[in-house]
């Protein structure tokens, strides 16, 4: 009874902090670093405390409104945490000059093939159902 | 030299670097608002602006990131954050996963290929070339790949941020031209083409893209992970 209350006052409490869901979605983050790190997994531990999250959503009762704003927070500000790695580039003198061009060439060939064939079989498969799903309609 | 002597303290340092990365991000992002040009993208503006400052600072990498690494610590719960958007999609990704299957498999095979075929052509060989690899998904999986393969981790890391870089300014030109009728599609190709910061961009074109793009980065980033063995057994068989 007095838990069940606890739950409910913590949880309203948090639906209207945007610091407190920026510190839970961390501590879900916190949660999947120990995890690997105790177990020893071969992955990141941020995909774990993903995992963990979204076990929570579906299965955990963990109400949405008391993470979302933190998470919307935390995916609009993302490309600053990618800043200082792009700065890595620096450290890396070889690639000024031919080489450079060279991998520039690769990376930008490669990638847009990436992204164009990726959307394309994704689109095509989408065309292909409909119109399975419009012959089936008809018939 | 007594007005430069606190830069010395390591402490100052680290928090100076780590608030003009803030202030130089959120000035770009002021002027790409203002100015949404793809070569004004944040993520070009903002490390040029910092490099020329340390540039001029003679202040070498290792210090730089000595000081600033923990903002990249935060691409952890930046990466956790997308359990929501993925939870809210849930019926949409339950319901067409086979075909978002479809395009990581056929993303990560263009990847690979594409990437050994183009570096063979332009006379790029060895570890550079397996480098190149696994540069489309984000950088935990892609330096376990690279390391897995023969590659050297810490290149890959650099060609990973910078086809984050090209794949974010890369996936808005082909948006334009491309006649991708789904949002499952034009998330599909910035989650498998430009793992992270695609995403991020795709989080700025709408929320099921941004929804899409961050699921199928971690599932392709698994993946590849994954198939990486089978890929060395197939190159030495």
């Amino acid at each position: 009874m007095f838990i069940g209350r606890f739950v409910i006052l913590l949880r309203r409490r948090i639906q209207r902090s945007l610091v407190l869901q920026i510190a839970l979605v961390g501590a879900f983050w916190l949660a999947g670093e120990g995890i690997v790190r105790a177990v020893g997994l071969p992955l990141p531990g941020a995909i774990i405390g993903m995992a963990l999250t979204l076990a929570a959503l579906c299965w955990g009762g963990l109400d949405i409104g008391t993470v979302k704003r933190g998470a919307d927070w935390f995916m609009a500000e993302m490309l600053l945490f990618f800043i200082p790695a792009v700065l890595a580039v620096l450290d890396h003198h070889e690639f000024l000059g031919p080489l450079g061009v060279k991998l520039f060439a690769v990376i930008f060939v490669s990638t847009a093939a990436v992204m164009y064939v990726t959307a394309l079989t994704v689109d095509l498969c989408l065309r292909w159902r409909e119109r399975h799903e419009l012959a089936s309609l008809v018939e | 030299m007594s007005s430069q002597a606190w830069l010395n303290e390591p402490v100052a340092r680290a928090a100076a670097w780590s608030l003009a990365t803030i202030l130089f991000y959120l000035l770009a992002k002021r002027i790409y608002r203002f100015h949404p040009r793809w070569w004004l993208m944040p993520l070009a503006v903002a490390p040029a602006l910092l490099g020329t400052l340390a540039f001029v600072l003679h202040e070498p990498y290792r210090d730089y990131i000595r000081g600033t690494g923990w903002l990249v610590a935060m691409l952890g719960p930046a990466t956790v954050a997308f359990a929501v958007p993925i939870y809210e999609q849930r019926v949409l990704i339950r319901r067409y996963w086979a075909f978002l299957l479809a395009g990581m498999v056929m993303g990560s095979l263009t990847a690979m290929a594409s990437s050994w075929a183009l570096a063979s052509v332009l006379g790029i060989d060895g570890e550079l070339r397996l480098s190149l690899l696994p540069r489309s998904i984000s950088t935990p999986f892609a330096m376990e790949v690279s390391g897995e393969i023969g590659g050297v981790p810490e290149l890959t890391a650099v060609f990973v941020v910078l086809t984050g870089i090209i794949g974010a300014a890369l996936g808005d030109i082909l948006l334009a031209r491309l006649p991708l009728r789904s949002k499952m599609a034009r998330g599909a190709l910035f989650g498998v083409g430009a793992h992270g910061a695609g995403t991020a961009r795709a989080n700025q074109i709408g929320r099921e893209e941004g929804a899409i793009a961050g699921l199928v980065m971690v599932l392709v980033g698994l993946m590849n992970v994954a198939i990486a063995p089978l890929f060395m057994y197939l190159m030495n068989w």
